[in-house]
């Protein structure tokens, strides 16, 4: 007697669940993107700009900049940044088997952190100031090598024998983040105290900077990060079962592994460098949508970029229209509303975590 | 044919297996026994392609070292001891992992199937994680017995790697584990398993390959390997074996083979 | 009580000039946002503050400026938020960024005007001037700069009279005090700058900029005086935390307890208030 649903689907299947999920996130994602573009500080009405569009008069040039030049890169990194934040956190998540992984917590931001930071020290534009900087690529491609550098050297310090200690993980990120913070903390100290409260800003996590030109330096690595992932589900819901049964499974395990480092450091490097620290995304969206249709990679990765896609628009939204004509730095709205879920995860976890 | 000819094993600076030579036929079911420590995982482990090894293994002719994993998957499936679960997967999503082959011929989803023949029809929806160790070796044998279903594929045997399969199991389940092994050797496929019942060994194995020390002291039928001296050499300890008709009050394992 | 002269005059200018007549303003700006304190400050002494719209997180003086929108910190302005007020131009100390916002900004068609910075009598002076120009009320410019001027060069005589054969204090500004880390204001701080105008001397003149100092760093300055700016919060030091550390305990300051706080704004905002904040500093010093 095997349980079947009336429509031939077997119990215990989440994938009809996990489809339809999708769907909704995306029409969220939808709603997200427009209040993005509709929602500012200035009473420029979507709507209204749309209806003038349509009936062939003129857009004033007002008007046209603040759609066109301020919330529409706005929308389209804060998109990205989400997208690339929640997917980079269950990719490294999967890698590490362990869902309490994430880039902040575990010193793969602050990795990125260093290598913004060292492109605008080094890049020899001190002068024009830490903004004057995310014109070149230079600033996500430094910050990728950073996160790359981290995540690395983060494995193999986490890992033996195939299997990844949560402790040493989280403290190893901590030693990481030490020292990674060190570095930065040398760098900092060249720079003189105006870039020292621009960095204390960036540090906070910010879409305000969005700009097409940064958007177009950092959009490369976080779409290249974002449509390489789904390649990595099987593997990754194979690695669930340990490396030596992926590697029975038919998985090449070194090339997944290899492969899951550098999506989540081109990812968490671009999204870094552009916006700054944002954290918790790459936690929460991930954890929420385990629970509601399970673990399994193929839907997750897809419905964790559409999340926090969404979470992240939403977040901007809130924090540029919640002090106007001034701005609270997303990094703090994010924070104010992860930093109770991650505890909330650890207390439901703690009778099962192995610290 | 399975076939290992001098085989050495070194980890770190121990020699764990050392200059085995190791035979496995489809359509058999192959037994390696031998006390804790004699290098019984490490040949496992060898010979599905784990470890790095000395020596020649060869898999129905072609050296394994030269198979990738991905055409390496298709040919054996590999149960471990114990596989622990990162993630909170259903039992019907955990046995899923093991259809790895899509396209025509597969489209069939074996999960219903795998579940049914491993006695769990009405887990497929419980959590993993929060079933026993023993319900959870079964889920492990049926996600390892879809990635296999088949067990000759056109004229080619595939096999099944088994570590240590009724550890965890009651007597019952014991006997139904190693029932669904001896089916998959009776229809022409491979099995290879690790045992520490010798009784059990004795009642559904067609070859038994000791080991002692990382090294092989023999490998023969259960009727010829099972012997006195033989065993309480390689165990250490005094050992006597008694044929059926049974001489004594003792619980012996009642299956097919036997009666 | 040439302090008390020195404060009337700046009173006065700042009661008397609303109420001359407005000339004729057509073509000037008309929405101004304003960024950084000193040019609100000087925006405000030139009686012209009906044109402002918003201003950003530094500008606190006078406190009816707390009235206006604040849009931000002065290097992390939201373009839309600026554009949200309508503004005609945007009256900006040095830095003003990200240089994207700004850039949106000039596109939008707003006049973007950065006043220069400078730490000295100069500077001052310049500042007014620039942003009457810019306001199109240079007349109104050259009498405050001229009054700010005259205030200037009393705070210059006191200092003279009042240190004439001893020789001068050495200041330490400290910054911030967090952890027992002392952030510390070198050359080319505004902090250096008031400090010379009121005739003492920068203990620690051997770096631009702020910078933490070491203990041996403290000691080897010799300060006789601590300056810091008045300040509440997490930010404030008590006389008592001050002392208790040990690099300061043991310099010329820290024996005499001497420790001076003021107006962070009016102190280092090199501003209409300049002269006032150099006079008070001036006698603070001369132990007055």
């Amino acid at each position: 007697m095997v349980a079947i649903h009336p429509e031939g689907h077997l119990v215990g299947d989440r994938r009809g669940l996990a489809r339809r999920t999708s769907w909704v996130l995306a029409a969220l994602l939808l709603v997200a993107a427009y209040a993005s573009l509709a929602v500012g500080a200035s009473g420029v009405s979507l709507p209204a700009a749309l209806a003038d569009l349509l009936a062939g008069s003129e857009i004033d040039a007002r008007t046209r900049i603040i759609l066109l030049d301020i919330r529409l890169p706005r929308l389209l990194t804060g998109m990205m940044v989400g997208a690339s934040l929640a997917v980079a956190g269950a990719v490294l998540q999967g890698l590490f088997r362990n869902p309490l992984a994430d880039p902040g917590l575990v010193g793969v931001s602050a990795g990125a952190g260093l290598g913004a930071i060292s492109a605008i020290v080094l890049g020899g534009l001190l002068p024009a100031g830490l903004a004057g900087l995310f014109g070149p690529a230079l600033v996500p491609v430094l910050a990728f090598a950073g996160s790359w550098l981290s995540v690395s050297l983060l494995y193999v310090i986490a890992t033996r024998g195939g299997h990844t200690s949560v402790a040493t993980m989280l403290l190893g990120g901590i030693a990481l983040a030490a020292m990674t913070a060190a570095f930065s903390g040398l760098l900092i100290y060249m720079a003189d105290d105006q870039q020292l409260r621009d960095l204390t800003f960036w540090s906070l996590g910010s879409l305000a900077g969005a700009s097409w030109s940064k958007t177009l330096a950092a959009a490369p690595l976080m779409l290249a990060a974002l449509l390489a992932a789904p390649a990595l589900s099987r593997g990754l819901n194979a690695l669930a079962l340990g490396e030596a049964a992926a590697h029975h499974l038919g998985i090449p395990v070194q090339r997944l592994k290899t492969g899951a480092i550098v999506v989540v450091a081109a990812a968490v490097g671009a999204a870094t460098a552009i916006s700054g620290g944002i954290g918790f995304v790459g936690i929460v969206v991930p954890h929420l949508l385990r629970l509601a249709t399970g673990p399994d990679h193929r839907a997750l990765l897809v419905n964790s970029g559409l999340l926090g896609a969404s979470l992240l628009l939403l977040a901007d939204v809130v924090s540029r229209s919640i002090v106007a004509p001034s701005e609270l730095p997303i990094g703090i709205v994010t924070a104010v509303i992860g930093g109770p879920f991650f505890l909330w995860i650890l207390l439901r976890r703690r009778g099962s975590l192995e610290i | 044919m399975l076939d290992a000819t001098d085989v050495t094993v070194t980890l770190g600076r121990r020699r764990v297996l050392d200059g085995v030579n190791f035979q496995a036929a489809p359509g058999e079911l192959t037994a390696i026994v031998g006390p804790n420590g004699s290098g019984k995982t490490t040949l496992l482990r060898a010979v599905t392609g784990d470890l790095g090894y000395r020596g020649r293994i060869t898999l129905a002719g072609e050296e394994l070292s030269g198979i990738p994993a991905w055409r390496l998957a298709p040919r054996r499936a590999v149960l471990a001891q114990f596989t622990p679960l990162a993630f909170p997967f259903t039992v019907a999503e955990v046995v899923r992992l093991g259809q790895i082959r899509k396209g025509p011929g597969s489209a069939a989803d074996l999960t219903p199937r795998a579940l049914a023949r491993v006695g769990l029809c009405g887990y497929a929806s419980r959590p993993y994680q929060e079933l026993s160790g023993g319900e959870q070796q079964r889920v492990q044998l049926a996600r390892v017995l879809c990635q296999v279903w088949e067990p000759v594929e056109g004229s080619e045997a595939r096999w099944l790697f088994l570590d240590e399969p009724v550890s965890s199991l009651d007597i019952a389940h014991q006997l139904q584990v190693m029932q669904i092994a001896r089916d998959f050797a009776d229809v022409g496929g491979g099995v290879v398993a690790i045992m520490h019942d010798l009784n059990l060994t004795a009642m559904f194995a067609d070859s038994v390959a000791l080991l002692a020390e990382g090294r092989l002291l023999e490998q023969a039928s259960p009727e010829v390997l099972l012997r006195d001296d033989l065993l309480s050499r390689a165990y250490g300890c005094s050992l006597r074996v008694s044929t059926p008709p049974p001489s004594g009050p003792y619980v012996l394992p009642h299956a097919a083979r036997l009666g | 009580m040439r302090l008390a002269t020195c404060r009337r005059l700046t009173l006065a200018a700042l009661l008397v000039l609303p109420l001359l007549p407005a000339p004729s303003r057509a073509e000037e700006p008309q929405r101004i946002v304003s960024i950084g304190g000193s040019v609100t400050e000087i925006v405000y002494a030139l009686g012209e503050e009906d044109r402002l719209v918003a201003r950003d997180t530094t500008s606190t003086y006078p406190t009816e400026v707390a009235a206006l929108p604040d849009i931000g910190y002065i290097r992390q302005l939201s373009p839309e938020g600026v554009l949200s007020v309508n503004p005609t131009l945007v009256l900006t100390e040095e830095g003003a960024g990200p240089p994207e916002a700004v850039e949106l900004l000039k596109e939008a068609s707003i006049e973007f005007v950065e006043i220069p910075e400078g730490y000295d009598r100069a500077a001052v002076l310049t500042k007014i001037r620039r942003v009457s120009e810019v306001l199109g009320v240079p007349e109104k410019g050259e009498q405050l700069a001229s009054d700010v001027a005259a205030a200037l060069d009393d705070a210059g005589r006191i200092v003279g009279e009042e240190t004439s054969g001893t020789p001068p204090r050495r200041v330490l500004f400290v910054l911030s005090m967090q952890g027992g880390r002392v952030m510390a204001g070198g050359a080319n701080t505004a902090a250096d700058g008031i400090i010379r105008l009121s005739g003492g001397v920068n203990a620690v003149a051997g770096f631009d900029g702020y910078k933490p100092l070491s203990d041996e760093a403290i000691i080897e300055a010799a300060p006789d005086v601590i300056l810091m700016m008045a300040r509440g919060g997490d930010l404030a030091v008590s006389d008592e935390a001050l002392f208790s550390h040990p690099a300061i305990a043991s310099t010329p300051a820290g024996e005499t307890r001497a420790v001076l706080r003021m107006d962070g704004m009016k102190l280092l905002g090199f501003g209409p208030r300049t002269a006032e904040a150099a006079t008070e500093l001036a006698h603070a010093l001369a132990g007055g």
